[in-house]
């Protein structure tokens, strides 16, 4: 099961996870994950506020992660 | 406090201070939107002596409540011919307040084309002729005005586009370095303030004092809360000082709302490159400065300093608007061009919303290639020279959409949308089309609830419950930006109702109120009517508040959603 994250707002990885061209961390598990499970298993420096799969802002973080999913997170922002 | 009246019409204009009378109690956006509403013909045209131009601090402007210098401008707007309200940051807010004046009112229009400028201190008014003045770009301006009044001044002023009546010229208001760099935006109030013959309007709160409030230890007391509160909460506290309003260039952009290549995608490849974290890290490096403040007493500081390549000031830290609508709209990713299209926006005195949206239907018109930043920039020089070119872009998007045949034009009451899509955002879209004061992110900013996670959540993708949240931020807004505050506060108070009490403890122990939640309800309420009075005065129907109808039809990539609330529901936001 291979994933990209894809970490905003100062948010970072104590692991060393291998990058694509646009540093976003590519994340391989040998079992399908949930979102938690997910953020738990990278080791962040904060914990992310909102989380984004394949675009969409999720609201329940029990669901599984698919291979080639896209996840970015990012701490509590905002602006105008 | 008083109003100062200012009638340009006459030979010497005259100048009068009048008691606030049926106008006590009301502040900011309420002033400016009440004194329209009751003294302006809805019909006159807005570059006419019949216009008025409102400059007017907020409820709390010149106290010692932290926040609370915003300034709004209104007036009858040239761009929308409906009532406009814009709100600014920059210190003139806190400067009317200590002097007292809780609006100018600058009205009626010279007989000749003399160029004016307006000092005020604790002694009275002095209305100049100054024809030195005329065509100075703002930065110009200001330095002319410090040589001859000192540094402890703030000005309100406008560049050459607000002297050539430009729809999209913008009303300059001086941050705490004395720089040019806030603006009253939106809807072409400068063009107003051009009609009036007022090129700069200089405030001297030498040996002025910070408003009294009615009841001290209260007032204290409930400010010290305030504060904590906004330090308290991890947006108002954190990532707005370490980031400013451009962090949000990256969720947006993620969440596939942000409005690419004239609002034809909802995503930017070139989005990081321009995104509020590299900003702040360039500002570090280059020794400009990503947490600042736009005022004294603002302890949010969301604003910064921008420095060019050789750590020179170019430019304030570029907001996410201003970010988006001359950078990801137009195709543009490199984030030093786009500080300069900042700095000359401010600089020849235009909103660099209007701007952007109309520089990317420039773009689609084939008058320049997207995502040349080169072309963007010259340009931006044409409207502040005023040639036949730069005429046409500096009267907006619509207008420019008119002149090339453009279809798709992203407007509403003739005002171009802000950075996000509707369609992948419905509640913003809602906000957008219902408006008094047309297209407009801030009158009711859905996105907090909609996509960052402030006070709620409200699923972006689909149209249920939009309504309701646009009505309700709506009606919050036009509170807040009565108050003075800056409209920043909201996130601490959605998430934290002590921090929402403290704002009212500080009125009411400024005041001698008793204000509860249900009054500020009551409150926006009010602003809202006279603003909806108006326009509807003026012509508009509910025809008016729609989008575009390619936002019903040409489904917006990644989500390939379309706006789906529907016209009818629509026409329930004033419905309470
Ligand atoms: S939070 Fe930002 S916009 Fe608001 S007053 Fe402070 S610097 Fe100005």
């Amino acid at each position: 099961m291979k994933v990209v994250v894809k970490l905003f707002g100062g948010i970072k990885s104590e692991k060393d996870f291998p990058r694509n061209e646009e540093k976003d961390l590519i994340v391989e598990t040998e079992k399908p994950l949930t979102i938690y499970e997910l953020i738990d298993f990278l080791s962040l420096n904060k914990k992310p506020f909102i989380v984004v799969l394949n675009g969409v802002i999720l609201t329940n973080l029990s669901i599984q992660i698919k291979d080639g999913d896209e996840i970015s997170l990012f701490p509590p922002i905002a602006g105008g | 406090m008083k109003i100062l009246r200012i009638n340009m019409s006459e030979d010497a204009p005259e100048v009068k201070f009048e008691d606030l009378g049926q106008y006590e109690g009301l502040g900011g956006r309420a002033l400016t939107s009440a004194i329209i509403s009751k003294e302006v013909d809805p019909l006159c045209h807005p570059l006419s002596a019949d216009n008025k131009l409102v400059i007017a601090c907020g409820l709390l402007g010149g106290s010692a409540a932290a926040m609370s210098g915003r300034t709004s401008v209104g007036c009858k707007s040239p761009l929308t011919g409906g009532i406009k309200e814009a709100n600014s940051g920059g210190q003139a807010g806190q400067v009317l307040g200590r002097l007292g004046i809780a609006a100018i009112v600058l009205e009626g229009k010279p007989k000749g084309d003399d160029t004016y400028k307006i000092y005020i201190n604790k002694n009275g008014v002095k209305v100049e002729k100054d024809n030195s003045l005329k065509m100075l770009p703002n930065y110009d301006l200001i330095e002319k005005m410090k040589k001859e009044f000192g540094e402890k001044i703030a000005c309100v002023s406008i560049g050459p586009a607000g002297e050539m009546k430009m729809s999209g010229a913008s009303v300059a208001l001086t941050d705490m370095e004395l720089r040019p760099t806030r603006h009253a935006g939106r809807g072409g109030v400068g063009a107003v303030m051009g009609s009036k013959g007022v090129k700069v309007i200089v405030l001297d709160d030498t040996e002025t004092t910070p408003r009294q409030p009615k009841n001290v230890e209260a007032f204290k007391e409930a400010n010290k809360k305030f504060v904590a509160g906004l330090q308290k909460h991890p947006v108002t506290g954190q990532g707005l000082p370490a980031y400013g309003t451009n962090v949000l260039t990256n969720i947006i952009n993620e969440v596939g709302a942000y409005p690419t290549y004239n609002f034809k995608e909802g995503r930017f490849a070139g989005a990081r490159k321009i995104s509020g974290e590299v900003e702040a890290e360039l500002e570090k490096q280059r020794g400009g400065n990503p947490t600042h403040g736009c005022h004294r007493g603002c302890v949010i500081r969301c604003s910064g300093i921008y420095h060019d390549k050789d750590g020179h000031y170019l430019t304030k830290q570029p907001e996410y608007e201003t970010v988006w609508a001359l950078g990801g709209n137009c195709g543009v990713d490199d984030i030093d061009k786009i500080a300069m299209m900042d700095f000359l926006c401010d600089n020849y005195g235009v909103d660099t919303i209007e701007m952007g949206a109309t520089i990317a239907v420039a773009m689609e018109a084939g008058l320049l290639k997207w995502g040349d930043a080169d072309a963007a920039i010259n340009l931006l020089h044409e409207v502040g020279k005023g040639t036949h070119l730069g005429r046409i872009i500096g009267n907006g998007a619509a207008f420019t959409g008119k002149a090339f045949g453009v279809e798709r034009v992203p407007v509403v009451k003739g005002q171009a949308l802000p950075a996000y899509d509707p369609r992948a955002v419905q509640g913003i879209g809602v906000t957008y089309a219902t408006s008094p004061m047309g297209a407009d992110h801030t009158a009711g900013y859905s996105i907090a609830l909609n996509v960052l996670k402030t006070g709620g959540f409200v699923d972006p993708l689909k149209p249920e419950g939009q309504v309701e949240l646009s009505r309700n931020l709506q009606i919050a807004t036009a509170f807040v930006d009565s108050t003075g505050m800056c409209l920043f506060i909201a996130f601490a108070l959605l998430d934290q109702p002590e921090t929402n009490q403290a704002l009212l403890d500080m009125l009411n122990a400024f005041y001698g109120w008793n204000m509860t939640d249900k009054d500020v309800v009551e409150y926006g309420k009010k602003v809202l009517k006279f603003e909806r009075d108006f326009n509807l005065r003026a012509g508009f129907t509910k025809e008016h508040d729609r989008l575009p109808r390619f936002f019903y039809k040409e489904p917006l990539p990644p989500h390939n959603t379309v706006f789906q609330v529907k016209d009818e529901e629509l026409d329930q936001l004033f419905n309470w």
